[in-house]
């Protein structure tokens, strides 16, 4: 009975161990991300609609009202650069690193005369383009970010269907280009 | 021997079924420690960022998602109304309440597989704040139901549970440490059919 008892109490530890591991492992072995979706539809720096109009859109959590582009991007190849010209009611951007994790996103608030026009950059890219700024990337806005293959999101709110026209002509004007 | 074979084999039978059966059940419910629960609403404010804890992690990589930041917004989700009962697309629903201050935000209907529910003949299949009636005390109350309802209404179609996603866009709560002192509204069961 002791050994039966030993047993069981050995069974519950080890069921907290394999929870452990197995929570831990379930990120780095997931196939499903937003990663894979995109790598599907396009080469990095080509922006793809994340709900293609008459299709089920490829992020399930998106927003009904909200249209969205992403492009993939490598910071080992250099800076990348994302603008598009012209007005929208609200947008807003977003960094997310390989695994898809938000790390850097703002609104059309927060930018000056809501322009937009980012450049996407690793500490270490700053310093250099602090040095020597190429004039190109003169007006644009930087984001730090600590990676080296990445998704950016730029989300456009669709008030009404009369928006849409003028929205996805927005969002297809996003360019997304390496510099 | 052979005793000592069972228990052995009783032991990593327990370890392996329970540790894998337990991780399971605490991704299909939404277990996580970073959850914001106010009345039905739940959010996940470090959900998809890299601050998210282990369970919050492992169900974000489980569907291909790309969370709302900071700056962006928050959502809020309801999988049950006030009464505690699990919300069912054969039902009509009031929401009616304070909402927080945000920019704009929106309401709309998902099915149990999270795909947005569309009802055909060109609605809209989300509400949002700046199309909305509204009381002369700048409160809003929807209807969610199958039927169509005066004032606001957000249709739904078929049967079953599905949940209420209502997100806020650009709103300083998602920022703030304070989240769990906001107001959201009462989802009140109002009838169901059959």
């Amino acid at each position: 009975m002791a050994r039966f008892l030993h047993a069981l109490a050995l069974g519950v530890f080890g069921a907290g161990i394999v929870h452990i591991v197995i929570l831990l492992l379930v990120p780095a072995y997931s196939e499903r991300d937003a990663w894979s979706a995109l790598s599907q539809q396009a080469n990095f720096y080509h922006p793809v609609r994340l709900d293609p109009p008459g299709a089920p859109p490829l992020i399930a959590s998106l927003d009904p009202l909200v249209d969205a582009v992403a492009c993939r991007f490598d910071l080992r190849d250099g800076v990348v650069q994302v603008r598009s010209e012209g007005m929208v009611p609200y947008w807003s951007i977003s960094a997310y690193e390989r695994a898809g994790l938000n790390i850097y996103s703002l609104n059309e608030n927060s930018s000056p005369q809501g322009r937009f026009d980012f450049v996407i950059a690793t500490p270490a890219q700053m310093i250099l383009l602090r040095n020597a700024m190429p004039p190109e990337l003169n007006d644009s806005i930087f984001i730090e970010a600590d990676t080296t293959e990445g998704i950016v999101v730029v989300r456009a709110f669709v008030p009404d269907e009369t928006w849409e026209p003028s929205i996805a002509q927005w969002l297809r004007d996003v360019e997304c280009t390496l510099h | 021997m052979l005793k000592s074979v069972f228990l052995t084999v009783l032991a990593l039978g327990i370890a392996l079924v329970g540790g894998a059966g337990s991780v399971w059940l605490a991704l299909e419910r939404d277990f996580g420690f970073g959850s914001v629960a106010i009345g039905s609403w739940i959010a996940f404010p470090d959900h998809g960022t890299p601050e998210a804890d282990p369970y919050s992690r492992a169900r974000f990589s489980r569907d291909s998602d790309l969370a709302l930041g900071r700056a962006e917004g928050l959502v809020f989700t309801a999988r049950r109304d006030d009464g505690g009962d699990i919300l069912l697309r054969e039902c009509a629903y009031r929401i009616e309440g304070e909402m927080p201050p945000a920019r704009f935000w929106t309401l709309s209907a998902r099915d149990a597989g999270n795909g947005v529910i569309r009802i055909g003949g060109g609605r809209s299949p989300a509400l949002h704040s700046q199309a909305l009636l509204r009381r002369p005390d700048n409160s809003v109350a929807v209807t969610v139901s199958g039927r169509p309802a005066p004032e606001n209404w957000l249709a739904l179609d078929g049967a079953g549970p599905f949940s209420l996603a209502l997100t806020l866009y650009d709103t300083a709560i998602a920022s703030s440490a304070r989240i769990a002192e906001v107001e959201l509204p009462r989802i009140v069961r109002e009838g169901c059919d059959g």
